[in-house]
């Protein structure tokens, strides 16, 4: 069942056209990934979808509704290119950050939860200075987790991060979205990222950003060796090629 | 332990070469008396330097509390209108350029020789670095943890109460610390003027009978005040904001 339906959308910045003729779907439960040159308009498209940027011309429904509205019922979670956590608050309150602008009670259970999900509920008491770049960025995915919203985007969340530490967030991702099942949205430079975690991807061309291609990702077990697979590799260069071809045409 | 010795020995050092100076040039005690005489004048005195120190102290927080409140309040509102900052700013500046010495006897005609000129003194003495300082910390705001708080639907009390306020306050201290020795000079600056009582009257009245070691006295515990009143500041800093290091 579709949850996210974008049709022939078009967003101005003045005079500059970030997005045009956008169209796509997206299922309930999927990870999808956006993939495209650079400043082609990928974090657009997630604003769009995330219900920050308003008016743009088509449509785009998310369970029949408008993203402005879904986000206003807290039903989308985000996490950013930077953590974005707060330095006066520890792991735990930084967790629990959107339940308290939302003035629900604080649930520190729930908090410990998702801490202890994505591997870090003996840090509840650490404050940011005190993490990883890669840890604060999964308190952050934490964060987006707490008001148990339908989607989760992913703005590039692991840019900054090392390589090895990377590979490692990227198995803690997925074993993230195997337990929660939430329609999860990222953009991502990386092909390597968005093939090894998607089950589809969606190619963009440059600005403005269009529809390439969508390539769905059939891969079943996915662990540290997937990269080196003949399937994995195969879908690394179609995704390469349309990339390239989407720049040039 | 070390720091406190280093520092006890320096004092000890500079009232020695005082006392020293004094007694080998010979200084007539009305032009600059020994350390001894300025401490016997403390002594005798100690019970009116006192009561008198505690009304100075008083116009000084009392001043220094609404200069930063008044400071805060501004910068939140500029926080939220950013227009509010060329509207306040013209004025804030033209008020800076004026000498409290100049305009302090103009606030002795409209508020009186009580306190309340005094008040007001400190409290301008304070405004401005107090300002200029927060509004730092307003403009040094993350934009992207405003943007967290929009896509969570944050209102704006919950913008300020969860956000600047904690964002601003290694700011905040860094004004309060800097108006905390300055509101002790304009408490002054207001007693010279027009008081009869206050570590400024004490001063004042003491200068004009020649009366130096007690004058030196006055001045000693004026600055003891005023490095008290810092330190208080700075200790409630560290306890406060605990993520961040000191901005001044």
């Amino acid at each position: 069942m579709d949850l996210i339906e974008v049709n022939d959308v078009e967003k101005h910045y003045q005079r500059l056209v970030a997005v045009k003729n956008l169209t796509f779907t997206i299922k309930a439960g999927d990870f999808v990934t956006f993939v495209g040159p650079f400043g082609c308009g990928k974090t657009t498209i997630l604003n769009l979808i995330g219900g920050i940027t308003e008016n743009y011309k088509g449509s785009i429904l998310i369970n029949s509704e408008s993203p402005i509205i879904i986000r206003k019922k807290r039903k989308i979670g985000f996490c950013f290119q930077k953590p974005n956590l707060l330095p006066w608050m520890n792991a735990l309150e930084n967790v629990l950050l959107p339940q308290k602008i939302a003035s629900l009670k604080e649930d520190r259970e729930k908090g410990l939860k998702f801490l202890k999900m994505v591997g870090l509920d003996r840090f509840a008491d650490k404050r940011p200075y005190e993490l990883s770049g890669g840890m604060q960025q999964l308190v952050s995915i934490a964060r987006g987790l707490i008001l148990n919203p339908d989607i989760l985007l992913l703005d590039e969340p692991l840019s900054s991060i090392d390589e090895i530490n990377r590979s490692k967030l990227h198995l803690k991702l997925l074993e993230i979205h195997r337990q929660t099942k939430k329609t999860t949205i990222m953009v991502t430079h990386s092909i390597n990222e968005a093939v090894f975690l998607s089950n589809q991807v969606i190619v963009l061309t440059s600005r403005p950003a269009k529809v390439r291609k969508i390539v769905d990702i059939e891969i079943t077990q996915r662990n540290e060796e997937t990269v080196y697979s003949d399937k994995f590799l195969k879908y690394a260069e179609l995704i390469k090629e349309e990339l390239r071809n989407g720049q040039t045409n | 332990m070390g720091k406190l010795i280093k520092k006890l020995i320096i004092l000890t050092t500079i009232v020695f070469l005082w006392h020293l100076a004094v007694v080998i040039f010979r200084i007539p005690s009305y032009l600059f008396p020994s350390p001894i005489l300025v401490y016997s004048s403390f002594w005798e005195n100690k019970i009116a330097i006192f009561s008198n120190t505690l009304i100075t102290l008083n116009e000084t927080v009392i001043g220094f509390l609404i200069a930063n409140l008044i400071s805060v309040s501004i910068a939140l509102g500029i926080a939220f209108n950013k227009d509010l900052e060329d509207f306040i700013m013209p004025f804030a500046i033209t008020l800076k350029t004026i000498p409290v010495i100049a305009i302090t006897p103009l606030l002795v005609i409209w508020l009186g020789s009580g306190s309340s000129s005094k008040i007001a003194t400190a409290a301008l003495i304070c405004f401005f670095p107090s300002l200029v300082n927060v509004l730092r910390g307003v403009k040094s705001l993350d934009k992207d943890l405003i943007e967290l708080f929009k896509v969570y639907s944050a209102n704006k009390v919950q913008l300020a109460k969860m956000l600047i306020i904690p964002s601003i306050m290694p700011y905040l201290f860094a004004a309060l610390k800097i108006s905390s020795s300055l509101a002790v000079v304009g408490a002054l600056v207001g007693e010279f003027i027009g008081a009869n009582r206050g570590l400024g009257f004490l001063i004042l009245s003491n200068y004009y009978n020649l009366n130096t070691p007690y004058v030196f006295a006055c001045i000693i515990v004026s600055s003891l005040t005023g490095i008290g009143f810092y330190y208080l500041i700075h200790f409630i800093e560290k306890k406060v904001v605990t993520w961040t290091v000191s901005v001044d």
